[in-house]
C-alpha cells in the first residue's frame, strides 16, 4: 500500500513540476517563437541581419535594467527609480564628459573614462538611498522608490535646467553609441559580460542564496543568521548601479544628455522580470528567465514598429502584457508552493 | 470496529459513504465512510498526509467527491459548495483562522451576515447577537475590540461563537488546542461538551491522546487515504490508535536519553525583557536536555527569543561557554554555538518556495570549504544535504524538492537539518512538535537524544506536557514571566509542573 501510494505521489509531483517548469520556462520560448515567425510574415525585414542587430542594440538598456530589477524582486522589493536614474546619469555624465573634454580636447579617454565613473557614481548614490530607506528606515519599497524617483528627476531638471547636453565627444557617441567590432555592437560587447557577472553572483554565490533566502522569508532569513540589512542595501545599489551603467551607454546611443531620457524603464523592466518569472512575493527569478522576457518585449516592439502600429498602441499592448504575466505568476504560485 | 452502521447512518447529521477523492492517480481519500452523529464528539485521527483535510473538504463543500454519497440530514448532497454547506449547518474552524483581524469582534461575528434597519446597518442588534453569543461561550472580550488584539484562543472561541446560532449542525474543529493554554483548553472542553450535549455533532481533529480520550466518544482513524479504524473511545487502547494510524510500531515513543550532564554552556542570572520575562536564572549543560514549561503566555518562547537575539534583553547576565553576552544578534548568537529553532515553521524557519537544499545549506554558505574563490561549491553542498536527508529520514529525500510542498513534520526535520548542519553548543527549540504526526515527533525526539549525547545542550520550550515530562533531564517552569520552580529529573510529575505553572497560590492549595 505504501508503495503505491509513494509511486502514485512521485508521478503527481512530477506532472506538477512539469507543468509548472512549463509555466516557468517552456512557454516563453513557444510564445517567442509565435512572436517571431508572426513579425516575419508581416514584414520580412524582421530577421534581417540589419534589423537583428538592431533589436540587440536596442535590448541591451533592457535588459541591464532588468536585470537589476530582478535582483531587487528576487530581494522582495522592487524599485520604480529606475526610470529617474536613467535621466539623472544621461545629465550627469553628459555634463561631465563635456567638461572634461573641454578640459582635455587631446585626451578624450580621460572624458570618457570619467564619465563612466561618474555613471557608477551617480548609481551607488542613487542605489545607497533606496537601500537605506527600504532596510534601514524599513519604509515600503513601494514608497521609498516612488519618492526617490520623483527626487531624481527633480535634481535630473534643476542641473539640467530642462534642456538637453550636447557637444558629447565624438567618440563616445560613434564608437560607443553606434560602433560595431565585426558584426557585434560595442554596446553588447560592453554590456553582454556585465549580464555574466549578474549571473555568477546571483546563481553561484553566497549573496545570492541569501537574497533569496529574504526575498521568499525574511523572518527566516533573520533567524538563519543572514545580515539582512546590507543584502538588502547591496540588492538596491546594485540595481541602480547596473541602471546607470544602461543610461550612460543610452546616452551615447541617443548622442545627448536628455533629462527625460529612459521614463518607459520602471514599466518596462518590471515586465519583462515577471515575464521571466520573476515573483512580486520575492524569492523568484533567474538570469535566463530575465533574458527570455526582455527578448519578449523587444521583440514585441520592434515587431510592433515594423508592423507599423503606433507607439500610443504599444504602450496599451504592454499594459496588457503586463497584467497578463502577474495573472500567469499567480498562476504559477498556485501550483507550486501550495 | 462498529457493527451498527446502518443505524448510525440514519441518525447522522452528515455522513460520507465509501468516500473517494482523487489528484491524478493519487487517491488522497479512498472507500471512507464516516457518521457525524448530533450529540457525539467524532475524533478524526492520522498522521499529516492520511486525509483528514480532505476528508473535512468533503464536508465543507471545498472540494467535489470523485466517488462514493455525502449525505446531509439524511438528504443526499452529491454537489454542494461552501456556502451551501455553511448555511446546511456545518461549520469548521481550522487551523488559519478566517476572522479580519483589522475588524472588531462584533464585525466579524456579523460578518456578511449583518443586521439592517432599511439600507442601515443595525448596529445595536448586531452588538446584542454578539453579546449574546460571547456570554453563551463564556468568552470575555468587549465587542468593540478589534481582532488583532485577541490572543490566538480567544479567535478560536469566537470562531466558535460565530457557527452558533441557529439550529444545531456540525462543527470541525481541527486540533484547536495546538496553541491553547491548559486553562484555555480546559475552558474550549467545557464550550464543546455544552454543545455536544445541545446535541450539535462535533467532529475533532487531533494528534493528542489525552484529548482523544477525554473529549472522544468515537474516533476514526485514517492511514494513506483509508480508514484502517474506527471504534468506540471506551474500546480502544491507546496502543491501538497509534498502531492504526503508523501502521508501524514506532518503538518507544519517548526515547530512554541517559543524563550526563558536563560542563556549564548556558547560564543566565536575573535575566529581564521588559514586559516579556523577568528574573530568570536557569543554567544549562552540556549533554542534557532541559525543559522550560507553562502556560502559552507566561514568558517561555520570548525567553527563547531573547536568548537568540530575537527580542532585547534589559537586564541581568547572561554567559554563554563562559563569555558574557550582550546585545547580540541572531548572526552573533550564530557565530558563538547557539541556534534557534522557531515555532512558527512556514512563518520564520523556512523559506517555503525554495527547495530543501537551499533551505539547509543557508548557514553553512560561509564556511570555507564550501566556497572556492568566492563561487559556491554546490557538490560540497550536496554531500552534506544527503548525508542530512539520510540521517533525519526526511520524506521524499530529494534535495531540489520544494519546502512548502512537504508535510509539517517533515519541514521541521528541514528546520533541524539546517541546525545540524554546523557543530552547535545550544540548541535552542521553540515548541518543536506542534502540528506534527507521530511518527515525526517520534524521530524528532530521537534526534534530540542524539545531539545531547554528542555533547549539546537543548533547551526545549513546551507547552506539550508529556513531552516537557518525558523528554527533558530537568525541568523550569515559568509563570508569569517568571521562573516559579526548578526539577530534577526524580522530581518531575505532572501535577507538580501544571500546579506551578498555574502560580504559587494553586500550589499551596495543592500542598
Amino acid at each position: 500500500m505504501n508503495q503505491t501510494r509513494a509511486s502514485s505521489g512521485h508521478t503527481l509531483s512530477s506532472s506538477k513540476q512539469l507543468a509548472s517548469s512549463i509555466l516557468r520556462f517552456g512557454a516563453l520560448p513557444i510564445v517567442l517563437i509565435v512572436c517571431v515567425v508572426v513579425f516575419q510574415l508581416g514584414n520580412d525585414r524582421f530577421l534581417s541581419s540589419m534589423n537583428v542587430m538592431n533589436m540587440t542594440t536596442q535590448s541591451m538598456f533592457l535588459l541591464l535594467i532588468a536585470l537589476g530589477q530582478m535582483i531587487v524582486l528576487i530581494s522582495g522589493g522592487f524599485d520604480l527609480s529606475v526610470g529617474a536614474v536613467v535621466a539623472l546619469t544621461s545629465i550627469i555624465t553628459g555634463k561631465v564628459m563635456v567638461a572634461v573634454a573641454a578640459m582635455y580636447p587631446e585626451s578624450v579617454g580621460i572624458a570618457i573614462t570619467l564619465g563612466f565613473m561618474a555613471a557608477i557614481g551617480v548609481g551607488l548614490v542613487c542605489g545607497l538611498i533606496n537601500g537605506i530607506g527600504v532596510a534601514i528606515l524599513k519604509v515600503n519599497p513601494f514608497i521609498v522608490t516612488l519618492a526617490t524617483a520623483s527626487i531624481f528627476q527633480g535634481i535630473t531638471l534643476v542641473v539640467s535646467k530642462g534642456v538637453q547636453v550636447s557637444g558629447l565627444p565624438r567618440y563616445f557617441v560613434i564608437e560607443i553609441g553606434s560602433g560595431r567590432i565585426g558584426n557585434v555592437p560595442v554596446i553588447a560587447i560592453l554590456a553582454l559580460p556585465v549580464c555574466f557577472c549578474v549571473y555568477l553572483i546571483i546563481h553561484h554565490m553566497r549573496i545570492g542564496r541569501y537574497l533569496y533566502a529574504i526575498g521568499s522569508n525574511l523572518k527566516s532569513a533573520v533567524v538563519s543568521g543572514i545580515r539582512v540589512d546590507r543584502h538588502l542595501i547591496f540588492a538596491y545599489v546594485s540595481c541602480s548601479v547596473l541602471t546607470a551603467f544602461a543610461g550612460w551607454l543610452l546616452t551615447a546611443r541617443v548622442s545627448s544628455g536628455e533629462p527625460l531620457l529612459g521614463g518607459e524603464f520602471p514599466l518596462a523592466s518590471i515586465a519583462a522580470a515577471i515575464i521571466g518569472g520573476c515573483s512580486l512575493r520575492g524569492g523568484e527569478g533567474t538570469v535566463v528567465g530575465v533574458i527570455m522576457g526582455v527578448a519578449f518585449i523587444t521583440i514585441l516592439g520592434n515587431g510592433m514598429d515594423l508592423m507599423r502600429i503606433g507607439s500610443n498602441y504599444q504602450m496599451i499592448v504592454l499594459g496588457i502584457v503586463l497584467i497578463a504575466a502577474v495573472v500567469v505568476d499567480r498562476y504559477r504560485a498556485s501550483l507550486g508552493v501550495r | 470496529m462498529i457493527a451498527e452502521r446502518h443505524n448510525r447512518e440514519s441518525e447522522a447529521f452528515a455522513s460520507l459513504s465509501r468516500a473517494s477523492k482523487f489528484y491524478g492517480e493519487f487517491a488522497a481519500l479512498k472507500d471512507v465512510s464516516i457518521d457525524l452523529v448530533p450529540g457525539e464528539v467524532h475524533m478524526l485521527l492520522g498522521e499529516n498526509g492520511a486525509g483528514k483535510s480532505t476528508l473535512v473538504s468533503l464536508l465543507t463543500g471545498v472540494n467535489a467527491l470523485d466517488e462514493g454519497e455525502r449525505r446531509i440530514r439524511g438528504k443526499s448532497t452529491p454537489v454542494l459548495t461552501p456556502t451551501e454547506s455553511r448555511k446546511a449547518g456545518i461549520n469548521a474552524v481550522l487551523q488559519d483562522f478566517s476572522l479580519s483581524p483589522a475588524l472588531t469582534v462584533e464585525e466579524n461575528f456579523v460578518l456578511a451576515r449583518e443586521p439592517r434597519k432599511g439600507i442601515f446597518l443595525d448596529r445595536a442588534e448586531a452588538r446584542r447577537l454578539t453579546q449574546g453569543a460571547l456570554d453563551q461561550i463564556g468568552l470575555t472580550v468587549s465587542p468593540k475590540q478589534r481582532v488583532s488584539t485577541l490572543g490566538r484562543a480567544e479567535q478560536q472561541m469566537l470562531e466558535i461563537a460565530r457557527a452558533l446560532g441557529g439550529e444545531p449542525g456540525l462543527i470541525i474543529l481541527d486540533e484547536p488546542t495546538s496553541s491553547l493554554s491548559h486553562e484555555e483548553t480546559e475552558r474550549l472542553f467545557s464550550v464543546l461538551r455544552g454543545l455536544r450535549d445541545a446535541g450539535w455533532a462535533l467532529l475533532y481533529i487531533s494528534h493528542r491522546m489525552d484529548e482523544i480520550r477525554r473529549l472522544g466518544d468515537v474516533v476514526t482513524i485514517l492511514r494513506d487515504g483509508l480508514r484502517t479504524g474506527h471504534y468506540r473511545i471506551a474500546d480502544v487502547t491507546n496502543e491501538q490508535m497509534v498502531a492504526d494510524m503508523v501502521g508501524r510500531d514506532i518503538g518507544s515513543f519517548y526515547p530512554e536519553i541517559p543524563h550526563h550532564p558536563d560542563a556549564l554552556v548556558l547560564e543566565t542570572d536575573s535575566l529581564s525583557s521588559d514586559g516579556k520575562f523577568s528574573d530568570v536564572s536557569i543554567e544549562l549543560k552540556r549533554g542534557e536536555i532541559v525543559g522550560i514549561g507553562g502556560l502559552v503566555g507566561c514568558g517561555k518562547g520570548d525567553l527563547a527569543r531573547a536568548l537568540f537575539g530575537l527580542l532585547p534583553i534589559d537586564d541581568g547576565s547572561f554567559v554563554l561557554d563562559g563569555e558574557p553576552v550582550a546585545d547580540l544578534t541572531p548572526v552573533d548568537m550564530l557565530d558563538r554555538g547557539l541556534v534557534y529553532l522557531p515555532q512558527d515553521r512556514g512563518g520564520e524557519a523556512l523559506a517555503l518556495n525554495r527547495s530543501i537544499s537551499d533551505n539547509i545549506v543557508l548557514e553553512i554558505l560561509d564556511n570555507q570549504e564550501s566556497k572556492w574563490l568566492g563561487f559556491i561549491r554546490q557538490q560540497h553542498l550536496n554531500h552534506i544535504v544527503d548525508s542530512l536527508l539520510q540521517r533525519l529520514n526526511v520524506q521524499p529525500p530529494l534535495p531540489k524538492k520544494i519546502v512548502g510542498e512537504l508535510s509539517g513534520g517533515n519541514q521541521q526535520k528541514v528546520v533541524l537539518g539546517r541546525a545540524l548542519s554546523k557543530a552547535r553548543k545550544v540548541i535552542v527549540c521553540d515548541e518543536p512538535t506542534s502540528g506534527i504526526d507521530v511518527g515525526a515527533r517520534a524521530e524528532f525526539y530521537r534526534q534530540l537524544a542524539h545531539v545531547c549525547e554528542e555533547g549539546a545542550a537543548v533547551l526545549l520550550v513546551t507547552s506539550d506536557l508529556q513531552e516537557l515530562i518525558n523528554v527533558s533531564h530537568r525541568i523550569y517552569v515559568m509563570s508569569e514571566g517568571r521562573v516559579v520552580a526548578h526539577l530534577a529529573r526524580d522530581e518531575i510529575t505532572e501535577e507538580k509542573v501544571v500546579a506551578y505553572a498555574f502560580g504559587e497560590e494553586v500550589q499551596k492549595e495543592t500542598d
